[in-house]
């Protein structure tokens, strides 16, 4: 059996916009184990502050297994100053993935708000030349939030994206942008990874319209292994963990608060 | 070199365990070779009827530690006994059975089920759960405590472990009482009652507004609970409170604990446990120690 816990290098840490990295582990193993929607669950330092690891959904495995991330808390500050030849220790690859569209569709769906985006280009990656048309509708909160999509593109996805303050593409929430998604029920997928009240709208909206989908849950996590029952969230089915349950869930099952 | 311990008639092959509810799923994620070497697991605590547990955010961290409030979410005895016992059977590894009831006879009808099964070392009596709405727990009053162990005991058949709870003003008192009543050993310690608030928007951090502080944050004052309990009772302890390494394993060994659980700090590091357990021989080796008991209590003042 693969081991889950394991030390990887740091072969590259680079800033792809103002407040988005990229970081590269030579992983070969995770690289060979990793499914799109999976997260793998970092020790940023090795000391007792800060105390948990923190968990990150695996942006790419290609020769390296990527991790796409937004400093916004001592963590995360700590991963970003993080230089090429440094070890990090990794527990990973964790949680479910996403499901595969069902039969019958022909457009996938995803909606992204912030760093949420950053399951969605390794499921791209394995969705391309499937035969599916790709959308992915991109909601930042400012420019600073906004990156070169070149790679989404590459795979075939049709971007568009939304600014809270319109300094890029449309002005407003990723709501603005659903008027892009085909209607059709038995044609159209869903994904959607973002903060809560925006997967929130996505999953009223996938209600209202009848379209089915699934949702890439957040919640602070200890364990990440489904020990400590910390990470619980509500659904339709009572508490689940988002590490061991999840991080995917069907959309309609989650209850957003 | 002989690690092995006892507490009552079960019987361990070395010292080291982890910490009721910080322990799952090792059919998923551990290599299994290795998690054969730990000395015993005790699984979540179980309680007689299925609990759904705290509304969350359930967990935060705080400065070298966590605070949690899960409400000890589980299945309940019945299914844990037909749906998660027989895989924890099957790592081959020592059980502890942490259980809790609501009631004296919802603590006699767990034992009931467990007298039943077999393939099980000892049962620890979780007396010190602070996450659910009880006034005062049973292991903040040495009556209780004595009242609860005293029935179990009659009608246990396996091993009785009784798990305290550092709230309260001098836990050797609770631990004589559990002593007198015949227990078999002691288990401690629980988590200390704290809180965090999200100033931002002044509300409690976690959705059951308090919850239990454990880790390395903790570890001093569990040390020196577990050091004052030994000085007073003769039973075998089980010690936890924030161990992360070989040496904190050795302090509470040498503090007069017969055996060591590693609790939080296996979300940090899941190979804690076995990282102290080779440790552990590694320092037997060095200072010549041939039987761990040598090691247990030999605290010189
Ligand atoms: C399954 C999963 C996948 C994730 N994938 C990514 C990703 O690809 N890129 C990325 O940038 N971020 C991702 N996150 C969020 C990321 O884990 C947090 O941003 C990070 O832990 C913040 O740590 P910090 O110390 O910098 O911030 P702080 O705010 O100081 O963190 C304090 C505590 O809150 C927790 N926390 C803070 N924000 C979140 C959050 N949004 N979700 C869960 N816990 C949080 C931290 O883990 C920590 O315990 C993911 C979270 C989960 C649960
Ligand atoms: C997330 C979590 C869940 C816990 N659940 C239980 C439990 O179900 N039963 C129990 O007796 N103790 C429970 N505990 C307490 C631990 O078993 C242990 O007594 C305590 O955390 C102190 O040890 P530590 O600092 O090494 O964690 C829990 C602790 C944590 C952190
Ligand atoms: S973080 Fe421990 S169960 Fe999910």
């Amino acid at each position: 059996m693969e081991k889950i816990q394991n030390k990887f290098r740091v072969v590259a840490n680079e800033k792809l916009c103002p407040r988005f990295y990229r970081l590269s582990l030579d992983a070969k193993s995770l690289v060979k184990a990793i499914k799109p929607g999976q997260f793998i669950h970092i020790r940023v330092k090795d000391s007792l502050e800060p105390f948990f690891r923190r968990p990150f959904s695996v942006y790419r495995a290609n020769k390296t297994a990527d991790i796409f991330y937004e400093a916004i808390g001592p963590g995360t500050k700590i991963l970003s100053e993080k230089k090429k030849g440094d070890e990090l220790d990794i527990l990973g690859p964790l949680g479910n993935s996403f499901s595969l569209p069902p039969k019958g569709t022909k457009t996938v769906v995803m909606v992204a708000g912030g760093i949420g985006v950053a399951p969605f280009l390794i499921f791209s990656d394995s969705l391309k030349n499937k035969g599916y048309d790709l959308i992915l509708l991109y909601g930042a909160r400012t420019k600073g939030h906004t990156f070169n999509m070149k790679d989404f593109k590459k795979n075939g996805c049709k971007v568009y994206v939304a600014t809270d303050d319109g300094s890029v593409g449309v002005k407003g929430r990723v709501s603005q942008l659903f008027s892009k998604i085909p209607l059709d029920p038995k044609t159209t997928f869903l994904y959607t990874c973002g903060p809560n009240p925006m997967m929130a709208a996505v999953q009223a909206f996938a209600k209202e319209n009848n379209l089915a989908g699934q949702a890439s849950c957040e919640e602070v996590m200890a364990c990440a292994l489904g020990a400590c029952l910390g990470c619980s969230i509500e659904t339709t089915g009572g508490y689940k963990t988002v590490c061991y349950d999840g991080p995917v869930f069907d959309l309609q099952e989650v209850k957003f608060h | 070199m002989n690690l092995s311990v006892k507490i009552g008639t079960a019987v361990f092959p070395n010292p080291v365990t982890v910490a009721s509810g910080t322990f799952g799923h090792a059919e998923k994620y551990f290599d299994l070779e290795e998690v054969k070497k730990l000395g015993a697991i005790v699984p979540k605590t179980v309680t007689l009827l299925a609990q759904k547990g705290n509304p969350p955010p359930r967990i935060v961290e705080t400065a070298s530690g966590m605070i949690n409030a899960i409400g000890i979410e589980n299945p309940g005895a019945d299914v844990f006994i037909a749906e998660k016992l027989p895989m924890f059977k099957k790592i081959g590894v020592p059980l502890i059975i942490s259980v809790l009831g609501h009631s004296d006879e919802q603590f006699l009808a767990l034992i009931e089920k467990f007298n039943k099964v077999d393939g099980i070392a000892a049962i620890e009596l979780n007396l010190s759960c602070p996450n659910l709405k009880h006034k005062v727990l049973v292991a903040q009053d040495p009556a209780s405590t004595e009242r609860v162990v005293s029935q179990v005991k009659k009608l246990s058949r396996h091993p009785i472990l009784a798990k305290l709870s550092p709230n309260v003003t001098d836990i050797s008192d609770i631990a004589a009482a559990a002593e007198a009543a015949g227990a078999d050993g002691l288990s401690l310690i629980n988590t200390f009652t704290a809180m965090a608030i999200n100033t931002k928007t002044r509300r409690p951090v976690l959705g059951n507004l308090t919850g239990g502080l454990s880790g390395p944050a903790i570890k001093p004052v569990a040390l020196h609970m577990v050091y004052r309990t030994a000085q007073r009772v003769k039973i075998p302890i089980v010690a936890m409170g924030g161990i992360r390494s070989t040496n904190d394993a050795l302090e509470f060994l040498i503090a007069g604990a017969t055996m060591v659980a590693v609790g939080t700090f296996n979300f940090v590091n899941p190979r804690a446990p076995l990282e102290a357990l080779e440790g552990l021989k590694a320092y037997m080796k060095d200072n010549k120690i041939k039987d761990i008991k040598e090691l247990i209590g030999s605290l010189q003042i």
